[in-house]
């Protein structure tokens, strides 16, 4: 059977993506945030997963709010780039796995999850901000995009989104094959982006989470959106979405990087994890 | 309902709600007042202008905005005062009206413009003050 052998938790921006497509890697306001990312970009290389199943959120470029899924899942063979008002970065499209997404479909509807099922899902800078960053280009690995929404309330909740994680574990491991699946989940740290607390940073709050989201998930699944919220920032609240990578991680984990930093908009955090199986 | 009323309906045992009441149920009455919660309400009354952003996701439509701000947006049925916040890049009239920010940020990048002009604008400061309030530059 499949097995989960990585968990990565990654706060994505449209900064990350700018700073990546200008090579500003030297620039001091960059160069811990790129530096962060080059021990678990190794370590992704050298675990040479089969799949990536990788939860994020779509910024209104997929789905509009005629009809705003809670959870979509991609089962398509490839995904395109969105355009979200830039234009498309010189970055090529997504390789899909459908098998696996039908399958991860299969499971988790039998497990009362009930996502939209998506056989297209232009996909934005909830995955393209990072995934550059974590594996260059050109891309092999397939993957299996599942977007939550953070972005209109009524949001699932942070405990959804563990059992959630769960659900996707215990689709890995009822999938006849002997791939080795790596689960990502992306969302900025502290954030928000209107108002007069524009630009709301908070690195004890975003390392408090880190250190949680490790040791004690459940702690994390007991706080509900406001609290997220006042502690980082009302756009914050979407790293929900790590909840269900660590759900998929089983009870204990191993930590094989972490790094933080926050230079400009967003808290920059990584995480690394390998399951710890009794 | 308050946020201390318990969730309504019965859960069936073998899968236990959370010890905490949905917070949709709260209503954010308890959010701090410099934030915005993009809730139903909001998106409902946000609706057109949010519409109008999403559109331009595609490149013809950028050049039609560009080409003609005030008709784009008629062809979107935005009320006058609607149109007004757009023209007048008034960012936090667009959130209050129920805009979006991953949405108008769209306008932005179709006008040349970006997230920390916005961003700036929302905060009464300019570009370089803001930026002076940023950890990397002695603020944080």
């Amino acid at each position: 059977m499949a097995e989960i052998v990585g968990g990565i938790g990654v706060s994505h921006a449209p900064s990350l993506a700018r700073a990546y497509d200008q090579g500003l890697g030297d620039e001091p306001d960059w160069k811990p945030v790129f530096d962060m990312f080059e021990p678990a970009a190794q370590w992704l290389a050298d675990l040479a997963p089969d799949a990536l199943v990788v939860v994020y959120n779509d910024h209104v470029n997929r789905f509009f709010f005629d009809a705003y899924p809670t959870f979509a899942l991609g089962v398509a063979g490839e995904y395109h780039q969105a355009d979200e008002g830039w234009g498309h970065r010189p970055l090529p499209d997504l390789v899909g796995d459908a098998a696996l997404g039908w399958h991860v479909a299969r499971s988790i509807v039998a497990d009362e999850f009930d996502p939209t099922i998506c056989q297209e899902m232009d996909v934005d800078h909830g995955i393209y901000s990072v995934l550059p960053f974590l594996a260059p280009p050109p891309w092999s690995t397939p993957i299996v995009p599942l977007a939550v929404n953070v972005i209109q309330h009524p949001l699932p909740t942070p405990r959804r989104c563990y059992r959630l994680g769960q659900a996707i574990g215990r689709a890995v491991d009822s999938y006849d094959s002997d791939a080795r699946v790596v689960v990502i989940a992306t969302g900025g740290m502290s954030h928000q982006l209107h108002g007069s607390d524009f630009g709301h940073l908070a690195p004890d709050w975003d390392n408090e989470f880190l250190d949680r989201l490790e040791a004690d998930p459940d702690s994390l699944c007991d706080l509900d959106h406001l609290d997220y919220m006042h502690r980082g920032g009302a756009e914050s609240v979407e790293v929900i979405m790590w909840l269900a990578m660590r759900g998929a991680m089983g009870e204990r984990v191993r930590r094989a990087h972490r790094a933080y930093a926050a230079p400009m908009l967003t808290g920059y955090g990584l995480v690394c994890f390998e399951p710890e199986r009794p | 309902m308050s946020a201390d009323d318990p969730p309504s309906g019965n859960a069936p045992s073998d899968n236990p709600p959370s010890d905490n009441p949905p917070s949709g149920s709260a209503r954010f009455d308890n959010a701090p007042p410099d934030m915005t919660v993009f809730d139903g309400e909001r998106s409902a009354a946000g609706y057109r202008i949010n519409k109008l952003s999403a559109s331009l996701i595609d490149p013809e439509n950028r050049t039609a905005f560009v080409a003609d701000e005030d008709a784009y947006c008629r062809r979107f049925d935005l009320t006058d005062d609607e149109r007004r916040l757009i023209a007048d890049r008034d960012w936090n009239g667009v959130v209050a009206a129920g805009g979006n920010i991953y949405v108008f940020l769209k306008i932005a990048a179709t006008i040349g413009s970006n997230l920390i002009e916005v961003g700036a604008e929302m905060r009464g400061e300019t570009v370089e003050q803001f930026m002076a309030t940023r950890p990397m530059h002695g603020g944080g």
